[in-house]
This record gives C-alpha cells, structure tokens and sequence, in this order.
C-alpha cells in the first residue's frame, strides 16, 4: 500500500552526456569507497594466508586460521558472550526504545524538547566518557560489573538509535488505520497486536539487527565496566598488545561478514520504510 | 434499530482545537436510512463534526445521540458507526476478505458467518473472487469499493463517509457516485457524506448541510439549497452565483420589490423567517443560467467579455452602477457582440434574497 | 496507489491536530506509561553517572586514597601539568585536521550520491555506511595492518621495488591517528551533507541558471549556501568524535605523544587517579559542550541519529 518512491526522477543527470568532469567525479568516488573498503579487504585477505605474519607478498591460500580461532577455547567463549550481550542488547533496546517513540510520535504533551534532549544527548558524549561514568556509579554495587555492567552500558548507548528508527517509522504510519480498526471495534490492546505490531515488524527487526550489530562490536565502554567478563572486542584488544596474530584475522573476517550482511539488511530495510538517510553507527 | 425518531441527533456541539473554534454550536438531525451530506470548503468543521460522531473526537459541549442514546464518551471501538475513510485506510498486511472480515472478528461472530457475510459483500461491491487478493494488488477504484465494503458489512446504524471518492479520478468519481447511491438503497442504512464537492453533494444526497466556519449555514433538499440559498455564503458555495445588493420598495408576502444603485427596479423573492421592511438593504442571488439577456426593457448594462466554455457561454455584464453580472447563455442561442449594450431580466422567482 | 498516499499524506499535513485526536482522548497516563522506562533509564545510567563523574573530579587523590573535600586541585593540575596541557592541544589540533580533512573528502561524495548517482544513490549510500557498523576495534586494527612496518602499504611497496626499506613512520604517530580518524568520521559528515545536498531541487538550480547564471554561479548562488547547515553538523560531529576517541589514537599513534583520550584512561587504569581522570573528562566534556552551544541553531535533531 505504501508506495514508497525512493527516488524522484532523476533522469536529466543521469542522462547527460559523459564529460571530463563525470569522468573525474567517477575516478574519485572510486577511490573513497576503495578507502572504505581497503581495509577490510586486507584482513580478510590476511586471513587467508599461510603467512604467519599479516604481510606482502600473501602466501598459499589456507583455511588454518580459521581453524586455529575456533579451536581457541577463550577466544570462542567470548564470541558467546558477545553474542549473548548483544541479543540483550537488542532486546533491552527495543523494549525500552518502541513504547517511548510511540508516545513521542504520536501523542502531543509539553517538554517532548526535554525527552528528546535525554534520549539523544549519550550521542554527544565521548564513548570512553559514558564507560568512565558508569564505571564510577558501579562502584556503589560492583555485582553489576560483568555481563549486566556491559548490557546495562550497551542500552544506554543503543537507545538514542532504537528511539530515532522507531520514531520516524511511527511519525509516518497512517493514523488512519489505527483508527479504522477502532472504528470496526478493535480495542487498544487488538489494535495493538493486530495492526500496529504487524506493520512495524521490519522496523523492529531493523532496530534488533542494528543494536545486536552495535553491541556486538563495541569495545571501549565494555572494557572500563566488564569486571572480569571478556566480551570478543576485548579479546581481540588484549590479543593485540602481544602482537598481531593471524587468528584474529581469521575471527575478524568471519564478525566483520556476518555484520556486514546483517546490517546491509538492515538498512535496506529502514530505507524502505523511512525513505530517508540510513542510520548511523555510533563511531 | 426501528424505533422512531431521528438515527442521529447532534445537539448543540462544540468544538475547540486550543484556540481554535472548529465546530460552533451546531445541530443536525438526520433520519434513518437518509443520505446527508455535510458540504464546506476544507476547515470548515465538517470533517471534525464527522469525527465526532465516529469517536474519534470528543466534543467540547453539547451532545451526540445514537437513535436517542447519547454516545458522548463512548470509544469508537463501541459505537455502532462505522467510517470511510478518504485514503481508504485499508490494512495493507491484509488480504481484500480480510479487511472485509475485520469488523466481524472483531465482534466475534463464528467464522462460517464471516465468510457467508464476506462472500455476500464482495458480491454486492461487485468484487466476487477478488477476496484472496492483496490490497495492493487491486485498482484506486476496487479499494475504495473495499473500504466502502469493509464499513457496510458489519451493518453500522450510521455510515460515515470522509471525501470517500476524493482520491479517484474523475470518471471513476461519477461512476462510484451513483454506485453509492445504489448501494446506500439497497442496504438503507443511513449515510453521513462528508465532501467539498457541491456537485457531488447535490447529485447524492437526500439532504445537504453547507458548513462555513464550524457553523451549518443551511440544511435542506440540494433543490432547495441551490435554488433558495439562505446566505451568500451558500450560494456562492453551491454553484455559481450573482450576488446584487438592493434597497426594498415594497414587499407583498415572499415577493419584494427591490431597487438597485442606479435606480433600477425590479422584483425578487425572499424565503426568510423574519419580515422585511421597506427601506432595508439587502443581498440577493441571481443564478447566471436564470438571466435573460434578450429582453426588451429590465437592467442595462454593456457586454463586456464572452466566453465560449462548451455547452454554455458565459457573458460578463457590466451594470451601469458598476457592478457585474455574469450570464450563461446555452449553445445555439444567439450570443450579444462585445460592447453591445443589452437589457437584462428575469423571473422574481429566481431573484432570491439571501440577508 | 500514489494518488491514495498523497492525499492521506496531504489531509494528515493539513490537519495534524485531528490526526492526534484518537490520541487525545486517551488518559495522560499512558504517555506516562510509554515515557517512564525510557527516562528512568537515561537518569539512573546516564545523568546520575556523569554527575558523579562530576562530583569526582572535585575530589583529590592523596596518598593513592580518594580525599572527600571539594577541592579544584585536579583542574589546576591540568593546566599546569605540560603533559595533560600538551595531550589537550594535541587532541584539539587532531581533532581540527580531521574535521576539516573530512569536509573537503565528504563533500564530492555528498554531492555525487545527491545529485548524480541516479539510480545508483540508495546503493552508494548504504555503501558508505555498512562498513561503519563492523566493529569499531576492527576497523583500527587494519589501519595497524595497513601502516605497520612490515605493513600492507610498506610490503607491497618494497615488493614493487618502490622502497629500499620500509617507511617507520607510517604508523604510530599523530599521522597515523589523522588517518585512522578519518576513516573512522568520515561517513558522518557524508550523511549530514547528503541530507543537505538532497534538499536542493535540480528546479532551483535550473531556474538560477534561467535567469543568468552559469553553472558555477548557480552551484555558488543556490546549492552551496543551503548546504551550510550540513557542513556544520558535520564539523560539529566529526570533531567531537575525533577529539575524544581512545582506540585509534591508541593503536595508531602509539604511546609517544598522547592525547587526551589516551591520558584520561592512563590516570584511570595506570595512575588510579580516578578524580585527576574526571577532571580531565570533565574539562573535554566542556570544550564539547561549548562547541555545542555555539552551533545549536544549525543542528537539528534529524541529523543526530
């Protein structure tokens, strides 16, 4: 039913003939994305190379690294325990993130200025600095510290985001079919579960993909509340003080795969759904 | 639902969105099975006053009754209307007999009833076998056929329709306009019609209200809207109107003679409750088709402008006290020259004084 | 179909007070309800710590005990103490070289995805940003692949024969930090000055040209000025991610000149001066806040997220 036209017609520019200057322009966007995408290319090249060493020039092709890190009893277990934050995460996120942008996008109250200025403002604050202070408050109940310490950080730092997908996603969904189903008799709750919920499932699986992802990988704030819980970022930063082995090559390219294509879903989805910007990692 | 007395009765409601006055004290009654449509430019209050009657708006004061019982505080979810909507509001997740078979879940009403009163719908909108297809599968026309469905089938006390056939083209528009009024004879369940198009009110409805600024200016037959305008407002509204102002000479029950500022005299009819005096100023509506310009004596004036439209030229006459006039004359008939000067006339019934 | 979205979308414009009215009739409550876990949250784990972090820094290390009396010893420490003074400037004049780095290289990108990607423009976009959702970690260690040593850059150039020996200061220098920040910002001045760029109708650049204007006019005239408030967003975010970022400076620039980031997380980790740490976080936090107030008017808030 929403028929949503990402672009507007753009045929003039696109139609023009090939000049230097489009030539040029071509030549540069070229190397910026290659910038983007060099460095990921090397690790995964790394990965698969025989040398024990990442270095030029790349030997026989070879899978040991992969081996080698999945047989890595620590390595694996903080892999899990990645993941499992990171599913925290996501649910946290969501649960906390969807009923706010509800009564943010559609309901009208005074100081929604000064709600928006709470959810939005950790974005403004240096990551290291969100660790530091919530480090300081879990010194007041260190039985937090560890794996709750790190989802408990990770929400506070993904709930700006879940908030701004919902919101926009809500700010643009007809009012009208809401109350159609009133209308037909449909109390809240069934409203609810039968309009609402089915019509927002893309944006909820895009906010669950997007904080998973972003939970997943975050390495600073995790490291200053983790106690002695050892998430996979942290494993990787600790590995990396004894020099660069080519297992984490290994590791990094099987993470770096699998969130690439989670999030490439899922913002082909939010672009679907908000015909606006994609959503931003926090850096 | 046949116990005597108007469907609806909305009495004396009131409106404000912040400061802003959106229904002003208005009362309508509207029988069972009637077809009322309520007409205005947009902000008028039309659409809020439908709303209200839906649910989805309390009003301020006053109150709203349901064959007698006031509905006033009662969620949509439990009032017997069911609503139209302009962008249909169809659930897109949800096939064409799903949407149509919505309400009556929601009422929980067994499922072998649903799908007979589903199959009978799709029948009645014309739509047989389309149940299983995706909304976004069908045409503009055949979703508005659905929304319409959706509402009907649940056998509201009232429909209420909001500008349902705005989104159509024009020929799809006309065709939908009567296949409403089919279907409203059909299933006699009484409509409320919300439009800003005067055609469309005048050619539907049993009885038009014409809003202007959160007031019901008049409500009555379209014949009568269109031929007997109580204000300005509604003439100009309803159709293309002259609108003259006139000192009366004499009056003789609905019949006032009437002089304008150059002197001329001429007679005119007045529907109004109150009486008028002798000496009063006031306003009145001349239709461009009732002018006649061929006449031997009446008001003077010269030709200042014709314009060919199809089956209808319309002149454009300046009066000697500088007014203008604009005439329609029907194809065929002999058209006056540019500058000719020319004699004006028509039946005082179709002079009607409006204030 | 788009006939239907765009009335439902015009009426809803027009009139959006009505369109909240199923809201309204509804009891304050629920906004309550809807509101309450999301503000509870941000104070018990967002305000409340940064205002202790605040407490802190007005406290004293003493004999590696915290002493509990206001005092601002920690502020003045900073600048007096010519290794905090000199992390400080060297995070600013970083975090300067990289904004302004980010907006000459973003800019080009922007405009080419707005204005002559064609159909190209939701895939361009998603390609800027995908990457930027891998960890973060991740990303810097391969600029540590990249520049070391026996690096790719430094390998692959001698492999070539385009060096006798490898280039040391590639890595682990304010060099390699710049470059590492840069990539790292970079896609967020893109996106803001995308938003920016998109908003220019070709129409308004047609009609300038219409009336006189050559091409470069017309860019200059009409484009430029309305992209201002996307440069600024940009500068605004990149700086502040750059000023305070540990990890890159870390893994690229090594230990040798530290910037701030770097020396916060010695006094905590190192030093256990934990005060000395608020102080210093405290005082980055305030040349943010103050890069804040002063472009406020140009931020708003669909840039943030």
């Amino acid at each position: 039913m929403a028929s949503v036209t990402a672009l507007p017609d753009r045929t003039l520019a696109a139609a023009r003939p090939a000049g230097s200057g489009r030539v040029f322009g071509l030549a540069y966007v070229s190397l910026v994305y290659a910038f983007f995408y060099i460095p990921i290319v090397v690790i995964i090249l790394f990965a698969f190379s025989g040398r024990s060493i990442p270095a030029l020039p790349l030997e026989h092709f070879t899978t040991r690294w992969f081996h080698e890190a999945l047989d890595d009893r620590q390595l694996v277990a903080s892999l899990w325990s990645s993941t499992w934050i990171a599913l925290l995460t996501a649910v946290m996120a969501t649960a906390i993130g969807m009923p706010a942008a509800m009564v943010l996008a559609w309901r009208p109250f005074r100081g929604k200025a000064i709600i928006f200025g709470l959810i939005l403002s950790p974005i403004i604050i240096p990551q290291m600095v969100v660790g530091i202070s919530l480090l300081l408050l879990f010194r007041y109940s260190p039985q937090l510290l560890g794996t709750i310490g790190i989802v408990i950080a990770h929400t506070t730092l993904t709930l700006c985001f879940s908030v701004m997908i919902f919101y926009s996603r809500l700010l643009g969904f007809r009012r009208s079919l809401i109350e159609a189903a009133m209308d037909l008799g449909a109390s809240e709750p069934r409203v609810f579960f039968e309009v609402i919920l089915p019509l927002t499932t893309p944006a909820i699986l895009a906010v669950m993909l997007l904080t998973f992802t972003e939970s997943f990988g975050e390495f600073i704030v995790a490291w200053f509340v983790a106690g002695f819980e050892e998430t996979l970022p942290i494993a990787i930063w600790t590995s990396l003080r004894f020099g660069l082995s080519p297992k984490i090559n290994a590791i990094a390219t099987l993470i770096m795969i699998v969130s690439i294509t989670l999030s490439a879903f899922a913002q082909f989805w939010i672009l679907r759904q908000t015909r606006g910007k994609p959503a931003q990692p926090r850096p | 639902m046949t116990d005597a007395g108007p469907a609806i009765t909305i009495s004396r409601v009131v409106k404000y969105y912040g400061d802003v006055l959106a229904v002003n004290d208005v009362s309508l009654m509207v029988d069972e099975g009637e077809f009322v449509t309520l007409l205005g430019p947009s902000g008028c209050g039309k659409s809020t006053l439908l709303r209200m009657v839906a649910g989805f708006i309390e009003p301020n004061s006053g109150d709203i009754l349901l064959h007698g019982k006031s509905v006033v505080g009662v969620p949509p979810y439990r009032r017997n209307t069911s609503m139209v909507f302009q962008d249909y509001a169809l659930f897109p997740h949800r096939t064409v007999a799903q949407n149509l078979a919505f309400g009556l879940r929601m009422r929980k009403m067994p499922r072998p009833d649903i799908s007979a009163r589903v199959t009978a719908m799709l029948e009645l909108l014309g739509l047989p076998g389309m149940g299983e297809r995706r909304i976004t599968e069908i045409s503009g026309g055949q979703q508005q056929r659905v929304a319409l469905g959706r509402a009907l089938v649940v056998e509201p006390a009232v429909l209420l329709l909001d500008e349902p056939l705005g989104a159509l083209d024009f020929k799809l528009r006309k065709q939908m306009q009567s296949e409403l009024k089919r279907i409203q004879r059909q299933v006699g369940i009484t409509f409320i019609y919300v439009t800003h198009d005067q055609e469309e009110a005048l050619t539907m409805s049993d009885r038009v209200a014409v809003m202007n600024a959160g007031q019901i200016e008049q409500c009555d037959t379209p014949e009568r809207v269109y031929r007997y305008p109580r204000s300005s407002f509604v003439a100009d509204f309803v159709g293309e109107a002259n609108l003259m102002t006139c000192r009366v000479v004499a009056t003789q029950g609905e019949i006032v003679r009437v002089r304008n500022q150059s002197g001329e005299e001429f007679l005119a009819r007045f529907n109004g409750d109150r009486q008028i005096a002798v000496g009063e100023e006031v306003r009145l509506v001349v239709r461009p088709e009732n002018i006649r310009i061929d006449s031997q004596d009446g008001l003077h004036g010269t030709v200042e402008d014709v314009v060919f439209s199809g089956a209808m030229a319309k002149v454009s006459i300046a009066l000697a006290d500088g007014s203008h006039l604009s005439v329609a004359v029907p194809a065929g008939n002999a058209l006056p020259a540019k500058s000719a000067r020319v004699a004006l006339s028509w039946d005082a019934d179709n002079a009607v004084i409006v204030a | 179909m788009s006939t239907v979205d765009t009335t439902a979308e015009l009426r809803a414009a027009r009139d959006s007070s009505r369109a909240r009215s199923y809201m309204e009739r509804q009891g304050r409550w629920k906004s309550v309800a809807g509101l309450a876990p999301i503000v509870v949250w941000q104070i018990v784990f967002f305000v409340v710590p940064l205002a202790l972090l605040a407490v802190y820094s007005f406290w004293r290390l003493v004999n590696y005990r915290v002493d509990y009396t206001f005092t601002l010893y920690n502020y003045l420490d900073i600048f007096s103490n010519r290794l905090l003074l000199d992390a400080l400037l060297l995070s600013l004049q970083v975090a300067v070289v990289v904004t302004i780095v980010c907006a000459i290289l973003a800019y080009p990108i922007a405009y080419f995805i707005a204005k002559k990607a064609g159909r190209w423009r939701t895939l361009l976009l998603i390609l800027v940003i995908v990457p930027f959702w891998t960890s973060f970690i991740l990303r810097a260690y391969a600029w540590k692949l990249l520049l070391g040593e026996r690096g790719f850059i430094n390998s692959g150039l001698t492999i070539l024969g385009a060096l006798d020996e490898p280039i040391s200061y590639l890595l682990y220098s304010p060099v390699a930090t710049s470059i590492g920040l840069i990539y790292a910002f970079l896609p967020f001045y893109i996106l803001p000055l995308y938003t920016s760029i998109d908003k220019v109708q070709d129409s308004w650049l047609a009609a300038a040209q219409d009336l006189g204007a050559t091409p470069m006019r017309a860019f200059f005239e009409v484009t430029f000025p309305l992209c201002v408030p996307g440069l600024v967003v940009g500068a605004v975010f990149t700086f502040i991610f750059a000023v305070g970022d540990y990890v890159i400076p870390q893994l690229l620039g090594g230990g040798k000149s530290l910037l701030i980031a770097q020396a916060i997380v010695l006094e905590f980790e190192t030093s256990q001066n934990w005060p000395g740490g608020a102080a210093l976080s405290m005082v980055l936090l305030v040349i943010i806040l103050a890069i804040l107030a002063a472009t406020l008017r140009w931020i708003r808030m669909e840039d943030v997220v």
